[in-house]
């Protein structure tokens, strides 16, 4: 049974309108709107390469139905910074840090590196780990990631006093 | 400028260029200039320096397109389908229903391929062999046209290990026998049984590896389109052109009408070495339908058909004198290889890590009904360091004696196989800077209530040297940027970065105008593939060729500008000046004035040296802990001094270093592919079931380089390093887990299970 109907979704801060959403988040993205930052790795929800916001919250795109997504608002890697390409502090830290190799991960990471200093400024190591533990590396970059994280979080806790709410992706 | 008169410029010679451990003669060009090496004591800017990686911007902004991004106007999806058997014949082939699905294009099935695409047969050797394919309009009608496909098999005696395979009564596992054709694969020097005489301590052991799957994040993929009888493939690949290669060959076209572009790639560790079943799949489809094709692996296919690395049973014999000095090592290995590979067995390092006279091999390759092997990152040396250096930690241990003062009194100054010189060898400072940084000497087993700590190490010796052909171009445009136009491939290496970072330097132009081009077989000059650690020892000096031959170029048209003679000009950041005066010019300025006119430097890689072993060496220190009632280990900390002459790119190069650790690290905890003997079937196709490491496993790295250029390996005094750090880090951490249970461990991966089962029962 396919489910058909017209629906709205916000992503990266724009307007979509998606007339008969088949599969899953993840092909919407993909397929549909052409934003193919948010890769497919596993396809069912082991690997986190497909990482995305839903509302402010991290959800596989694999595991999510499209039709699901009605009326909500996403933020894909491509949302993070500007529409221009520029980049947000935590984008250029992990260019700084060296945290992508081959960079087939990098857009999971990165979106699970957000949410992670959204709900902690200051993440201890510990917490950085447990957070980013379900984003599978194969290039075993994972030490420089830890790295980038821990250098915005420091940077953010820096500049606090003097600037306002750095790296909010558009839409979030 | 630096260049030395070469009598034989422009003529051919033979060289020998050492691949995964293979040596090859091959027959090249002598460069029309040899540049004087760089040396640890030239004065260099950009090279050396820690320059963020170059492409990484597209890679973090989500605009970086891979294989499985690329879609052209009107693209099909291709599925392809698996065999349900390890071992017969198709019986009947019904497609008749998937053809009748929505968005079928077009199937192809027993019979339907050209012959030398090797696909299709109706004889199944192994479990999920291809059979058959299908293109639609959709990826998800393609999917489902692949499942209404009725097929039924003949089902034939298989073998899926290698004890089946290897017994007299075994079923022929395919035409030819059971045996790769160079098996057993005998390599030896000295006199076996004088070593044993001479030896006053002699300890025998059995090692097991697993099955390690590449477990590559981007799977293996291609989208195929054709332009009349022009064919474009987009390809995932470790290799443009030797990917053109087999496309043409197997379509029985010119290279020169086929197309091979790689732009960005995630990940390959060797699995994706030229065209595959999902390339020919593609370019057929895209042919018969006249439509854009694209193929690509999902993840099952990813896990159970796109290479591995074999598994190994290795018995070594290995003797020493009371002081440590060896006199015998002798082994005798058993490899699976799968249906179809190369004889790349462990063999290699127990010749070359060690000085000792007396050393003997045999190596008995078996095909099995199972996916082929293919070469996975320190092919053989991998396997081989978990059985040698085990053997090395054991023979330590009846000895008592450090295991690294053994490994000392055992270095080489000499190639011990051929006593060839080496370009550079550090690995005594290695073993010293390792040990201090790592607290060797301090560092005891020691146990507190049930969870037990423990130390190891492992060495590593790997062929790094490159070698020829490869080419490189370097252009200056009309505005002074910098195109360096080479064929070869980043696989998230680094290379596009390197490559700048010596054509940059060579040049004398600042870095942000350089741009590296890369991944195009229409475009771009002949490189090989990115295997073998040989990129940058292979292309960087190519580039680094091209970029002085531009530079000279570039003097020979300011000298006039600047009222000079070319002999007295320097560059640097992008601007000549005039020596021993005030006068200078910007590149920019210099192109303006020429207009279009183009400086187009053209480099590529010379001879390797004559007589001369060029390696990679290291040494990995390993702490874990184990939990003594459930066999849980957990790495603390790896140290790790690997030795590989210039770093072009130090930050890039750790990055090296610690992925291969980690990966390391799998094999030796938790990467074993399951392969069940009965069904023939892969049993852990997931990423769930096939457990590589995560954040959550990372121990503690410091990982760094020792010594300085290697000016003997190549003009650039790199070599490679790549594979080397995958090399000691599971026989290093298997030794740590042995100090801390106070057992030997013979057998990888560490599961809990088998922790708990070495763990002797007074603990």
């Amino acid at each position: 049974m396919a489910i058909s109907l017209p629906m709205q979704l916000t992503v990266n801060g724009r307007l979509h309108r998606v007339a008969e959403p088949q599969g899953t988040l993840l092909d919407l993205l993909r397929d549909d709107l052409a934003l193919t930052g948010t890769k497919l790795v596993c396809d069912r929800g082991e690997c986190g390469a497909c990482t995305v916001l839903l509302d402010g919250r991290t959800v596989y795109a694999c595991l999510t139905l499209a039709a699901a997504c009605d009326g909500t608002t996403i933020t894909t890697v491509e949302g993070l910074g500007g529409v221009d390409g520029s980049m947000n502090d935590l984008q250029q830290a992990f260019i700084t840090h060296d945290a992508a190799q081959c960079g087939f991960c990098t857009p999971g990471q990165l979106i699970a590196a957000h949410d992670l200093l959204v709900r902690h400024a200051a993440p201890s190591e510990s917490e950085i780990v447990a957070a980013m533990s379900g984003n599978l590396c194969r290039c075993g970059t994972y030490p420089k990631i830890v790295r980038a994280i821990q250098a915005v979080a420091a940077a953010r806790h820096e500049s606090s006093a003097t600037s306002a709410t750095p790296g909010v992706p558009r839409g979030a | 400028m630096a260049r030395k008169a070469k009598p034989k410029a422009g003529g051919f010679v033979p060289t020998t260029v050492e691949v995964e451990g293979r040596t090859e003669t091959r027959i090249v060009e002598v460069p029309a200039f040899e540049p004087e090496p760089w040396t640890t004591d030239t004065p260099l800017h950009i090279v050396g320096a820690r320059v963020p990686r170059m492409d990484a911007h597209e890679k973090v902004n989500g605009r970086a397109r891979y294989t499985a991004d690329i879609t052209r106007p009107g693209m099909l999806h291709a599925v392809i389908v698996r065999a349900h058997t390890a071992r017969g014949h198709i019986a009947q082939f019904d497609a008749s229903a998937a053809r009748a699905l929505p968005g079928v294009y077009d199937i192809m099935g027993p019979g339907d391929a050209p012959a030398k695409t090797r696909l299709f047969g109706t004889e199944i050797f192994y479990h999920d062999q291809p059979v058959a394919a299908v293109c639609a309009d959709t990826l998800a009608n393609a999917e489902r046209a692949a499942r209404a496909i009725a097929i039924s098999y003949n089902h034939l005696p298989f073998a899926a290990i290698f004890d089946d395979a290897a017994a007299p009564d075994a079923p022929l596992v395919k035409p030819g026998g059971n045996f790769a054709p160079q098996s057993p694969v005998i390599i030896e020097r000295g006199e076996i049984a004088a070593g044993l005489a001479a030896a006053d301590i002699v300890i025998t052991r059995e090692f097991r590896t697993p099955v390690q799957l590449h477990s590559a994040l981007e799977p293996h993929g291609a989208c195929a389109e054709w332009e009349g009888d022009r064919l474009t493939v987009w390809e995932s690949t470790q290799g443009i052109f030797r990917t053109r290669g087999d496309v043409a060959r197997a379509l029985d076209i010119p290279q020169s009408k086929v197309r091979v572009i790689k732009d960005y790639m995630g990940g390959g560790f060797g699995a994706k070495n030229g065209a595959g079943p999902h390339t020919y799949v593609a370019a057929l489809f895209a042919k018969r339908m006249n439509r854009a094709v694209r193929c690509l692996n999902d993840r099952e296919a990813e896990q159970v058909d796109s290479g591995n690395r074999p598994a190994t049973v290795q018995r070594v014999t290995i003797g020493a004198k009371k002081n440590g000095t060896l006199t015998v090592i002798q082994l005798s290995a058993d490899v699976p290889l799968g249906i179809s590979g190369w004889e790349g067995g462990p063999a290699q390092i127990y010749h070359e890590l060690y000085a000792c006279p007396n050393v003997r091999s045999e190596e008995r390759f078996a095909y099995i009904n199972a996916s082929g092997m293919q070469a996975f990152r320190g092919p053989g040396y991998v396997e081989g360091a978990f059985g040698l250096e085990g053997a090395m930690n054991a023979l330590a241990t009846a000895l008592r004696m450090d295991p690294l003062a053994l490994r000392r009194k055992n270095f080489t100054k000499k190639d011990p196989r051929q006593g060839r010189p080496y370009s550079g060898n550090a690995l005594l400072a290695c073993y010293t800077e390792g040990a201090e940084r790592f607290g060797w000497n301090t560092s005891r087993a020691a146990q507190t209530g049930r969870v037990s700590r423990g130390v190891g190490l492992a060495a590593q010796v790997w062929p790094t040297g490159g070698g020829p052909p490869s080419y490189a171009h370097v252009r200056i445009n009309a505005d002074a940027s910098v195109d360096v136009l080479a064929g070869t491939q980043d696989l998230g290496t680094g290379a596009r970065t390197v490559l700048s970072q010596i054509a940059a330097e060579a040049l004398g132009a600042n870095l942000s105008h350089v741009r590296a081009i890369i991944g195009d077989t229409e475009h771009l000059p002949y490189a090989g593939n990115s295997w073998g650690s040989m990129t940058t020892p292979s292309v960087g000096p190519a580039v680094r060729m091209a970029a002085m031959d531009a530079q000279s170029q570039l003097f020979q048209a300011a000298a006039a500008m600047l009222d000079t003679t070319p002999d007295m000009l320097d560059a640097r950041d992008s601007r000549l000046t005039v020596r021993n005066t005030d006068r200078s010019m910007s590149f920019a300025d210099v192109c303006k004035r020429l207009g279009n006119v183009m400086i187009y430097g053209k480099g590529s890689r010379g001879p390797n040296p004559a007589n001369t072993a060029i390696n990679t060496f290291g040494v990995q220190f390993a702490e874990v802990e184990v939990h003594l009632d459930t066999g849980i280990v957990k790495v603390l900390r790896i140290v790790a001094a690997h030795d590989a002459g210039r770093i072009i790119n130090p930050t890039l190069a750790e990055s090296q270093l610690e992925g291969g650790i980690l990966q390391g690290m799998g094999y030796a905890l938790t990467e074993e592919r399951i392969l069940d003997r009965r069904l023939g079937m892969v049993m852990n196709p997931s990423l769930h079931d096939y457990k590589i490491p995560t954040m959550a496993d990372v121990p503690q790295i410091d990982a760094f380089f020792v010594a300085g250029a290697d000016a003997a390996a190549n003009h650039t005094g790199a070599r490679g390093i790549a594979e080397p750090p995958v090399i000691p880090t599971a026989p290093a951490i298997a030794a740590a887990v042995a100090d801390a249970i106070g057992a030997e461990v013979l057998q990888i991966p560490l599961t809990p299970w088998r922790v708990l089962a070495s763990v002797p029962a007074r603990r």
